[in-house]
């Protein structure tokens, strides 16, 4: 063996040393370097309790990132997290803090949204979010599941426990036996009455599917109906609820009845005048039997449906925002309001609705021709009404950051451009209406910037080519809240529902 | 009662006047570094004394340390259904705690002991006077050169029976204790940041000059022959020995 | 007490030294004259050691000034300090030789140290000064494989290194049997001829004083009581002076 000199070892060990540290640092601090790629984005949470910085942000179990900042503010937890570039999240995404183990530590869970939604952009907000799950709470949902459970089965034990109790259901059931087989028979018997009635309903049902298809307004309006009917329903079930409970409790009349030995005599009784009902089936038009066995009936109805379904699920992504806007004119001194409703089905698409309140008022023109000696003088008479109130109807059409307008402005046709900048934060519009032939159009520059999630401000040119004097630049700002802020703010903070 | 309250200043009087000289010793080296000449060729082989050779022994206390741990720790761990912590438990502790102060203190036995032993024999021989007559800085060429070379080699040292701890935890947990190597790894990863493995690092480097430089004192101010040389080694190993672990308390409350 | 004419190469004025209390040196005035060989006799543990040793600035006085051509060196820095040493040379009681090093690197220590000579020219001067001393084809063993008096040679052959204008020699022959004590004697009588240099010698052993000095002076109760030519101190009145030539135990020094 050769012979090394003290520097070749020295320098040979401290190499040793340096490969074992690199490839240490290299293993351990893996993460530390994939950090500081990616993207940033945030999400308010009720609470983070027992979230720290640095764990980590999973998407199905992988982890995708990690927890940057947690900041309080206006009483939520901002939860800031740092993700790879190549992870994408959409906007209906929902971020969650969950528990590793039942005592172990927190993460964060992010539940991506459906694959078609846009992806939200760096430094962008998961708006829904999932707050841990108190332990506390937990038990305590728990044990109030636990005692309904034994009141239910308590009252359940009232009823049927007891011989009276067994002698009575076996009753009802012998009966309901009965019914049934008498109906098997009413419909052997009328086979083909039932047939052509079930024809016709095919008929209505197809019917139905092309009303669907073509008037989508006329279904919606039934689904609202239908919507309503079943809220009220709902109440009705509930009700029904608290009447069966007091029923249970042997409360009220019914109660009362079902508790004494008469009712179960008149529930027989009803039962038996039942069975006569189905008779008078078996004679005249029966069809409840084929109704659900014809097999092109069910189709139509499902397409039916389907259709409905597809309308309804459009409607599911329905935003809506609430805007109000002051503009401060300089020259005339006065401000200019605006109220809008922005109904937004698509995120690239919306509807502008908008009142305008005008200190310059709303110019009517009214021609009158008098003849006097057969010479006529036509007279114009302009009337500026300050308390009219103006109205826009715009649709609006997004590609990228670029934004167009068209429709009704301040009650005359006009189109518009917007650019949006930052995020959104910023947006330059230019408006163009009014196109009255005598004059320049109305042209109107803004921007609007965001700095906060629900305040705005505006500066901008109004009516710059005006040849009426009218122009004005003018400084403002907004408040612009969604139906989402609007539940939030207008019940305080959520709590969640036992 | 008077006696023990003048053992006691006394004692005090001692530790404090010795404190001031380790203080000057050091602040003299760290003089003498400075100026030139770099004496190359006798720190090489102080690195040499200090680190090279006491790699065998660094790796034995290392490996085996790492093996106890993961033995230790799965019983523990065991209990709760944890195994999978053992990787983690084994790799924090080595980084964190016993990888320096094992290793310092093994250096302290093997290194810090000869350097004593060295300078006094060198001091009562002369050796050290012989040193000044010649124009040479006894302080540059002896003490200096061990200085450094602690402080460079311990960290190296470290850092090699941190990963030959923690590869002896995993042959213990993966090997005979059979917990699943994925998760045993991926849980160690998971758990042990940079931090920590560089903390562990610095506080060996602050172990390293404690052990060469009380070393060198111990040796450097040797008085009364062999008997004194033979004091000045053991003094200076339990010196630096409990220095080091007090010093780690500190420096770990500072730290992490 | 003689006055030699020429300006002294070394002179110590009024020095006072103590070590815990006890007195070893009290207000010590003597001057060594260049280029010729002084001994100062003395009693063992009397500070003759501490004497020379405050020559060379290994001690500094508690009073007093050591002048070494003029220059007060308890006054310099170390730097300064080491400039006036690379002018000394010092034979150690025991030699004193690195035992890290071989009997070349021994001798070759001041040279790399000090001159920029490469390395063929080192090992050239290297064997001249071991020839000088009486020794070949030592180079390279190790001074504990060499006898007493051959350590002693080398420990010379290092001090000459330098080619110095000062030697100081602490006790050369002790330990030494007669005939290497007498071989130590002619090369030091030797070596101040052929370098012309001021040696200055502690020594308790008369014969050997006799034969090298050209100057005695006789150290008792730190202070310098006889000084002046052998013949001179042989017939001086001085009791304690000349119990100690004689070797007698009874007399005003008392031995313990």
């Amino acid at each position: 063996m050769t012979k090394f000199s003290v520097e070749a070892k020295v320098g040979f060990f401290v190499v040793i040393g340096m490969i074992v540290l690199a490839y240490m640092s290299m293993k351990v601090g893996k993460f530390e370097y994939a950090g500081e790629k990616g993207y940033e984005l945030y999400a308010y949470f009720d609470s983070a309790e027992g979230l720290v910085k640095g764990v980590p942000v999973q998407i199905a179990g992988v982890e995708v990132g990690r927890v940057k900042e947690i900041s309080l503010e206006a009483g939520k937890a901002k939860v800031a997290f740092q993700l790879d570039p190549e992870v994408q999240v959409g906007e209906d995404a929902e971020a969650a803090i969950r528990t590793k183990g039942v005592l172990g530590d927190k993460y964060v869970e992010v539940i991506p949204g459906s694959p078609q939604a846009q992806p939200i952009k760096p430094g962008g907000r998961i708006v829904r979010t999932q707050s841990p799950a108190n332990i506390d709470t937990l038990l305590k949902q728990l044990s109030s599941i636990g005692t309904d459970i034994k009141e239910i089965t308590q009252s359940l034990s009232g009823v049927l426990g007891g011989r009276e109790g067994e002698t009575s259901l076996k009753t009802i059931m012998d009966n309901i036996r009965s019914i049934a087989e008498t109906l098997n028979e009413t419909i052997q018997k009328n086979n083909e009455n039932i047939n052509r009635t079930l024809d016709n309903l095919a008929i209505f049902s197809k019917d139905l599917k092309e009303i669907s298809g073509t008037n989508k307004e006329a279904v919606h309006e039934i689904v609202a109906n239908f919507r309503q009917v079943s809220d009220q329903f709902r109440d009705a079930l509930i009700a029904f609820s608290e009447i069966t409970g007091k029923i249970n409790r042997g409360e009220g009349t019914i109660g009362k009845l079902i508790h004494d030995e008469e009712t179960i005599r008149s529930m027989n009784e009803t039962l038996v005048a039942l069975k006569g009902i189905t008779e008078k089936i078996n004679r005249g038009e029966g069809t409840i039997g084929k109704l659900v066995q014809d097999d092109e009936t069910a189709d139509n109805i499902n397409a039916a449906l389907s259709s409905i379904n597809e309308y309804l699920q459009k409607e599911e992504r329905f935003r809506t925002y609430v805007d109000y806007r002051g503009e401060y004119l300089f020259d005339s001194d006065d401000v200019k309001s605006y109220l809008s409703l922005r109904i937004q089905p698509k995120e690239d698409k919306y509807y502008l609705l908008q009142i305008i309140d005008d200190p310059s008022g709303k110019k009517t023109v009214t021609e009158t021709t008098t003849t006097v000696g057969g010479t006529s003088t036509t007279e114009y008479k302009e009337e500026i009404d300050k308390d009219e109130i103006k109205f826009s109807a715009q649709i609006a059409k997004r590609y990228y950051d670029l934004g167009l307008r068209a429709g009704l402005f301040e009650s005359t046709g006009g189109i518009a451009a917007d650019y949006y900048l930052f995020d959104d934060r910023l947006i330059l519009s230019l408006e163009t209406f009014d196109f009255d032939p005598d004059e320049n159009p109305h042209l109107k520059f803004k921007a609007d910037f965001t700095p906060f999630q629900y305040i705005y401000l505006t500066v901008g040119f109004d009516d710059f080519i005006s040849t009426e004097g009218t122009e004005s630049f003018f400084i403002g700002g907004g408040l612009r809240f969604s139906d989402e802020d609007l539940k939030t703010l207008l019940s305080g903070a959520p709590i969640p529902k036992n | 009662m008077i006696k023990i309250i003048e053992t006691i200043g006394r004692g005090l009087i001692r530790f404090i006047e010795e404190f001031g000289q380790v203080m000057f010793l050091l602040m003299s080296a760290a003089t003498w570094m400075v100026r030139p000449p770099a004496r190359l060729r006798a720190i090489f082989k102080q690195m040499e004394f200090v680190g090279v050779n006491s790699l065998a022994v660094v790796i034995l206390t290392g490996a085996f340390t790492g093996a106890v741990l993961a033995l230790q720790a799965y019983h523990g761990f065991r209990l709760f259904g944890a195994e999978s912590l053992v990787g983690s438990t084994v790799a924090l502790a080595m980084t964190r705690e016993l990888g320096p102060v094992l290793t310092s203190l093994m250096v302290t036995g093997r290194a810090g002991s000869a350097m004593a032993a060295e300078l006094g024999t060198m001091r009562v021989t002369e050796q050290i006077d012989a040193l000044y007559t010649m124009a040479t800085n006894p302080i540059k060429y002896l003490v200096v050169p061990r200085i450094v070379a602690g402080v460079l080699m311990l960290p190296v040292l470290t850092i090699i029976a941190d990963f030959v701890g923690i590869l002896g935890g995993y042959i213990v947990g993966v090997g005979l204790l059979e917990i699943n190597s994925g998760i045993y790894v991926a849980k160690m990863i998971e758990i042990v940041e940079l931090e920590d493995i560089f903390n562990g690092l610095v506080k060996s480097a602050c172990f390293g000059l404690i052990l060469s430089l009380v070393g060198c004192y111990k040796g450097f101010y040797t008085t009364g022959g062999a008997q004194g040389v033979g004091q000045a080694t053991t003094r200076a190993v339990v010196i630096a020995s409990v220095s080091i672990l007090i010093s780690d308390y500190f420096l770990t409350a500072a730290m992490f | 007490m003689a006055k030699p004419e020429s300006s002294p190469v070394i002179e110590l004025v009024s020095l006072h030294k103590s070590f815990n209390g006890q007195i070893v040196l009290d207000g010590l005035d003597l001057r060594i004259e260049a280029g010729q060989t002084t001994v100062i006799i003395g009693q063992s543990g009397g500070g003759k050691s501490v004497l020379l040793k405050h020559m060379i600035a290994l001690i500094k006085p508690d009073q007093g000034k050591v002048l070494v051509e003029g220059v007060d060196i308890t006054r310099l820095n170390d730097r300064q300090l080491n400039n006036i040493r690379k002018n000394f040379g010092m034979l150690f009681q025991a030699a004193a030789l690195f035992d890290s090093m071989t009997v070349g690197e021994n001798v070759a220590f001041p040279l790399r140290e000090h001159t920029r000579l490469k390395q063929h020219e080192i090992d050239e001067i290297v064997k001249h000064k071991l020839r000088q001393v009486g020794l070949k084809g030592v180079a390279h063993k190790m001074p504990s494989e060499l006898s007493g008096g051959m350590q002693k040679r080398v420990g010379l052959a290092r001090a000459l290194a330098l080619d110095p204008k000062i030697i100081l020699f602490d006790e050369p022959t002790t330990g030494l049997d007669p005939i290497t004590a007498d071989a130590i004697d002619r090369l030091i009588v030797d070596t101040q001829k052929h370098t012309n240099a001021t040696c200055i010698v502690i020594s308790h052993d008369i014969e050997s004083t006799f034969k090298i000095a050209d100057t005695v002076a006789m150290l008792y109760h730190g202070k310098i009581v006889e000084i002046g030519k052998p013949e001179d101190i042989k017939s001086s009145k001085n009791l304690a002076l000349q119990q100690f030539i004689q070797g007698k135990a009874e007399g005003p020094i008392q031995v313990v």
